[in-house]
């Protein structure tokens, strides 16, 4: 009996197994089709390879970016076909989804690279493995184009003050590049200050008098849902962005990451040990004490937030737009403009500048690079050199000529229906035009950059930006004498220059001690910092001081040591 | 003589081992399509189990990706001693084993139960539609699960808390996954609201292959179904009780990482980090390879260790055992 049951049992969890193994299975099959086309797009440039003489045969390269670009056509749109008939490159591209850093590990640690790799910081990896080439003699044969636009700033080129090569072309951050609206400081819904008769917003206090006045006049929606105060995304990464940056912005610090840098001595200091940022998030204390902080702020998971924002409630953020901006999204689809969000530069105090436009000069860091097993290295370079050509940038940020733009009288224009399209069907025209899909291929300039012809580079300046503000926008804005919420900010000319660019933008070797210490700075900050915010008033200093013995314990005077080391080789090597 | 008789003997042995290597010969050649047929899988498991421990040598290096396995830097037992003097360690042991024993306790109990229980339903439909309502959120994924957890739990409306406000048992919304003594405790109840129906299909296959004439004869014996149960449904399932048990034991400090991870927050941090979890984000997202390998491999030995003393201990008591 017991034999029998045994043996049935036994053959029965077999075949859950089996099962499960068999789900699995079907799941990565449809990976697999999901991928295919891309790669039989890819046999298919290969197969038909017939070496010419000249440059443009066909040639398939592999690539890999840190960054999604779900809009990626496989070249198949109008500028990758000019793009390929131009130089007879195709890229088979792979973008990363899901934990970035972690795939880049993986692939780092394979040993097998895609012929291009776009890996932000996590490149550090790839060098350490000695899987990128030194790209400085190919630059200098081979590509004009990227010399001229990274004149004067070769220096910053350079992997490291220890190792002089070249393995990135920058291509995030582009030359000149000038910011013409703000994304940042800490946002109200216009509904707000137009109640209130556009009251200064400069302080937290003022801030938090917005709110709280505005919630005493409007406790509810009209569906008789209470209106929350201010909620926080502190869902995993976004807790930089929404709770620990806005920290030293609000006390005048620049975003160098977890670490806030003296611009003269270049002292480093992990920032949460300034006692500025104590006061700051004990503001946030109180505002949870007073009930003007949204409860869920930290157990939200990004979804709910984001789901929070287009229901309309949500009066006060402190957040990026990019981070907000599908919930917002949502409320202007339904016409809700007054429930939408403004800008306002807000410190602690109104003699502190924020500093969210702290100038770096041109970064360079995050970009292209070539692996070692890349088929022909010269020509990958002249196919990133012409993306770097005039002809190439217009190309990449315009368009074809005669169909995403015009020249009327020397001036490229974009035609109002094709504009129309680029609005309210994104993602449809770009699959199909490719604009906006390959600025981050290689080297460009920045908005408002002129070319030859004296037409932009990019088609972001301010007469454009200021045509995207919707009549309620306009309308704060004009209450407040600016034409951009960037007006309402402190100027880039008011700082000076930080001349190792940013803290966060300088790799780590991988095997410092600094990678392990500060992924424990930052897990005991991240508990630390909403265990702060959410106790009783009286008990903040308390546990504020035991954060701050736990953060020596953790060596975060070591950290802040090879911190500053790196900050001064880097000021070192970029300026010498 | 002495000698005579041991050579003699010797000489025995030796045809008597040549006899057995000719009978397993033969017996080879006579099941040949049998081990033919078991061939591919010897070598799956191969594969895939054995040959990957190769990679275990990483532990005992400074592994740089690139390098040839010759030029590597050996360290020893460095990895490990790393990991022995980091606090956080055994935070996340105390978690895993916490967990773990709270899902076997209640991953264990309540589909016996409802099995039984689901037993002893004799209407047929309702049986069915219980039983297929149960096991329909194994099917869902975990990312669903606790978007409807962290819903329900939610003070925004959340069920759970609007329940509690309507009975007057709370006058103001509680806030559970912000509370970190709860965590263990939603962690166990959402793993056995997803999981109960699939884990009763086992028993319930179990149940059906206990012969019908034993009720019968307990029936004439005049058991009523209290009895019925006690004395010829849960004996009759004791082997496949144990032997779920002692494999699931075996998986104690395996226990993923989906539902903390998903479920968790910064506040809770401290309760819900688990081994895995720590070795993804302390070894390979820190390109810390060889330290990753050392956490796994460090898994792998307490498995072993799990398994069979749980194995040993249930063999002595029950006579049950899966080896």
């Amino acid at each position: 009996m017991n034999q029998i049951s045994k043996w049935s049992s036994l053959a029965l969890s077999t075949t859950l197994v089996a099962g499960m193994l068999a789900g699995c299975g079907s799941n990565n099959d449809g990976n697999n089709e999901a991928n295919s086309p891309s790669a039989n797009a890819g046999n298919n440039a290969t197969n038909t390879e017939s070496a010419a003489p000249e440059d443009t045969s066909p040639l398939t390269l592999s690539y890999y970016s840190e960054d999604p670009s779900p809009n990626w056509a496989n070249m198949q749109d109008e500028i990758g076909k000019t793009l390929t008939e131009k130089t007879g490159i195709t890229l088979d591209a792979e973008f990363a989804v899901g934990d970035a850093v972690q795939k880049s590990s993986l692939i780092a640690a394979s040993g097998e690279y895609p012929d291009l790799i776009s890996a932000k910081q996590s490149i550090a990896k790839f060098v350490d493995a000695g899987a990128v080439l030194d790209l400085t003699d190919l630059i200098d044969k081979y590509a004009p184009h990227l010399k001229k636009l990274f004149e004067g700033n070769m220096s910053r080129l350079r992997y490291s003050d220890d190792d002089h090569a070249i393995y990135v072309i920058p291509s995030y951050n582009g030359i000149g590049q000038q910011y013409f609206n703000a994304g940042g400081g800490f946002e109200l819904q216009h509904r707000v200050v137009k109640e209130l008769g556009y009251p200064q917003i400069k302080t937290v206090a003022d801030y938090e008098k917005a709110i709280k006045d505005y919630l005493a006049l409007h406790p509810k929606d009209e569906n008789g849902n209470p209106n929350i105060g201010l909620t926080l995304n502190a869902d995993d990464w976004h807790m930089y962005i929404s709770v620990t940056n806005p920290a030293f912005f609000a006390t005048g610090g620049s975003d160098d990451g977890e670490f806030n840098i003296d611009v003269d001595t270049q002292k480093v200091t992990y920032h949460f040990r300034r006692p500025e940022e104590k006061d700051y998030f004990k503001w946030l204390n109180h505002m949870n004490a007073e009930g003007l902080l949204d409860p869920e702020s930290f157990v939200q998971k990004y979804d709910q937030y984001k789901a929070k924002i287009a229901s309309g409630r949500v009066l006060g953020l402190i957040d990026q737009d990019w981070d907000y901006g599908d919930g917002e999204k949502a409320l202007k689809a339904e016409g809700k403009f007054d429930q939408g969000y403004g800008h306002y530069p807000v410190t602690m105090s109104a003699d502190i500048k924020e500093a969210s436009f702290w100038p770096t000069g041109f970064m360079a860091g995050s970009g292209v690079a070539i692996s070692k097993d890349n088929p022909d290295p010269v020509r990958t370079i002249k196919f990133l050199d012409y993306l770097a050509s005039d002809e190439g940038q217009v190309l990449m940020n315009w368009g074809i000529e005669g169909k995403q733009y015009n020249v009327v009288d020397g001036k490229r224009v974009i035609p109002e229906d094709v504009n129309n399209r680029k609005i309210n069907d994104a993602v449809n025209f770009t699959k199909e035009t490719g604009i906006g899909l390959y600025n981050l291929l290689s080297g460009h300039y920045g908005d408002g950059v002129k070319d030859p012809s004296g037409n932009y580079y990019t088609t972001n300046f301010p007469e454009q930006i200021v045509a995207g503000f919707n009549d309620v926008e306009k309308e704060v804005l004009k209450a407040y004498n600016a034409t951009t919420w960037k007006d309402l900010f402190p100027k880039e000319e008011e700082f000076k220059v930080k001349p190792w660019g940013a803290a966060w933008n300088i790799p780590i070797p991988g095997d410092s001690e600094a990678v392990v210490i500060e992924k424990k700075l930052t897990d005991i900050t991240w508990k630390r910092i909403p265990e702060a915010i959410l106790a009783k008033p009286a008990d903040f200093d308390k546990i504020w001081d035991a954060y701050q013995q736990e953060l020596v314990k953790a060596d975060v005077e070591k950290a802040e040591k090879i911190r500053e080391d790196l900050v001064k080789a880097r000021v070192k090597l970029w300026n010498e | 003589m002495k000698a005579v008789t041991t050579s003699s003997a010797g000489v025995q042995q030796q045809t008597l081992g040549k006899k057995r290597e000719r009978s397993f010969w033969r017996t080879a050649l006579r099941n040949r399509y049998l081990y033919m047929m078991s061939l591919p899988f010897i070598i799956w498991v191969f594969v895939f189990s054995y040959y990957p421990l190769w990679g275990w040598t990483m532990a005992f290096q400074k592994f740089k990706p690139a390098k040839s396995f010759w030029e590597q830097d050996w360290v020893g037992f460095d990895q490990f001693k790393i990991l022995f003097q980091d606090d956080t360690f055994y935070l996340v042991m105390r978690n895993t084993l916490a967990m773990s024993f709270m899902g076997i306790i209640a991953g264990f109990a309540v589909p016996i139960v409802f099995a039984v229980l689901l037993n002893e339903v004799k209407n047929m439909a309702f049986k069915r539609v219980a039983q297929t309502i149960s096991y329909l959120p194994h099917f869902v994924s975990w990312v669903v699960v606790a978007g409807i957890v962290s819903k329900m739990l939610s003070t925004d409306h959340g069920t759970i808390n609007e329940v509690l406000m309507w009975l007057g048992l709370i006058d103001q919304p509680i806030q559970f996954l912000a509370k970190p003594h709860y965590f263990w405790g939603i962690v166990t109840v959402s793993d056995v609201w997803k999981e109960m129906g699939w884990n009763t299909i086992i028993y319930l296959a179990a149940i059906a292959g206990i012969s019908q004439e034993m009720y019968e004869a307990a029936k004439v014996d005049g058991a009523n179904r209290i009895r019925q149960i006690w004395h010829i449904t849960l004996p009759g399932i004791r082997s496949t009780i144990i032997i779920l048990l002692i494999m699931s034991i075996g998986h104690l400090i395996q226990i993923g990482f989906e539902k903390q991870f998903l479920l968790g927050n910064n506040l809770v941090r401290d309760y819900s980090q688990v081994l895995d979890l720590y070795s993804l984000e302390y070894g390979l997202q820190m390109s810390r390879y060889s330290f990753g390998t050392a956490v796994n491999i460090f898994n792998s030995v307490v498995s072993i260790i799990l398994l069979f003393a749980a194995n040993g201990i249930f063999k002595k008591i029950t006579k049950e055992s899966i080896m």
